[in-house]
């Protein structure tokens, strides 16, 4: 909630210093620090989200494109930090923020839904195997007892066959 | 044919049918370990080959070449490519110890691969504020992809190799999820290039 708060500050101000024709201002490299900083979290937390979606099975192509897209705008924040442009840091910061914040978000949504659809196949698989297998040993069984009976009946009707030894 | 050989065949038959018609969710429940889990590292000239690499190399001109991350790990991975620059005495990554150089990059690449990518990164570099006097160069300021680093890193001149060497290279860092620090993969790709004099 804290870091969603803090994330909505960041965009709000990137966004402002992107449309407004202004520069957000920031006084120090004290300020645009823990802005950076706190894209660099915000784009772990989106890695780690959704890895956890990979993990789950779902499809994530289209997250790792915003993902290289969120870690761009971080590398070029914290160039622009160190070269001293605390301004654009900000605001590459803020981008990087919120694209990342929107991929925890999405990755958590698709780690949801693979997991329910992960459930249906497993029930779906375990339901046609145990269904499956329950028929086909009853058949089995059937086929089995049916065989026996003909195999046992066919013996007992043959008739002995007299061989004898005449030189 | 006897009853008990009968007996044999329908048990048997009976046995691939189960597990036939069980290897669905088997298949969901067994997981079976995967092969050798690792990240590639590679660096190639101009020409996406690995030749006309740059190495006689002087102020004021650009060189590029292509640094490669391939992904093999068997999940998502988020990979920090770190471009240093040293002189002969600096530090320099062991690979038997699997520890990184302690000098700080001048330009770090982050990327997301999957199992099974690769993506290969545009690198151009060039030297700025090159000095020589005496049997020493030094090398003031080093852009990478346009972003300038001041490193005023002196070499002597090398009497056997006849040159001023400098080595720049890349390490290629792994962030760990659980942790989400990044550790050194023990991957690293470096170039010699011998400082010259514009003619």
């Amino acid at each position: 909630m804290k870091h969603f708060l803090m994330g909505s500050i960041i965009v709000f101000l990137a966004l402002l210093g992107l449309f407004s024709g202004s520069i957000v201002v920031v006084r120090g490299a004290d300020q645009a620090s823990p802005i950076v900083g706190d894209a660099g979290s915000a784009v772990h937390a989106a890695f780690n989200a959704t890895l956890e979606a990979e993990r789950a099975g779902a499809n994530v192509s289209d997250l790792i494109a915003s993902l290289n897209e969120a870690a761009r705008l971080l590398s070029d924040a914290k160039t622009s930090l160190s070269s001293g442009n605390l301004s654009e840091a900000a605001i590459m910061a803020g981008q990087c923020f919120g694209i990342a914040a929107n991929i925890e978000r999405q990755a958590g949504v698709l780690k949801a839904s693979a997991k329910n659809e992960a459930q249906s196949v497993f029930w779906t698989s375990l339901t046609f195997s145990v269904v499956g297998i329950a028929s086909f040993i009853v058949v089995l069984l059937l086929l089995w007892v049916w065989f026996r009976r003909r195999f046992t009946g066919k013996v007992l009707d043959m008739k002995p066959e007299v061989a004898s030894n005449e030189d | 044919m006897k009853i008990e050989d009968c007996r044999v065949i329908f048990a048997t038959v009976g046995l691939i049918g189960m597990l036939t018609l069980g290897s669905p969710t088997l298949g969901l429940m067994l997981h079976l370990p995967g092969g050798e889990k690792f990240s590639e590292l590679w660096v190639l000239g101009p020409g996406h080959m690995a030749e006309d690499y740059p190495f006689n190399v002087t102020a004021g001109v650009n060189y590029l070449v292509y640094v490669g991350v391939g992904c093999h790990t068997g999940s998502l991975t988020y990979y920090d490519v770190q471009m240093k620059f040293r002189n002969e005495t600096e530090s320099f990554p062991n690979s038997t110890v699997g520890t990184p150089s302690a000098l700080a990059p001048l330009y770090d690449y982050r990327l997301f691969l999957e199992d099974g990518e690769s993506n290969e990164l545009p690198l151009t570099f060039s030297f700025s504020n090159v000095s020589f006097s005496g049997n020493q160069s030094t090398v003031g300021i080093v852009t990478i992809n346009g972003v300038q680093s001041n490193v005023a890193e002196s070499v002597s001149w090398d009497a056997v190799n006849q040159g001023y060497y400098y080595q720049l290279f890349m390490e290629l860092w792994v962030y760990d999820p659980a942790s989400n620090v990044p550790r050194f993969d023990n991957r690293f790709v470096s170039l010699w290039l011998n400082m010259t004099a514009p003619v």
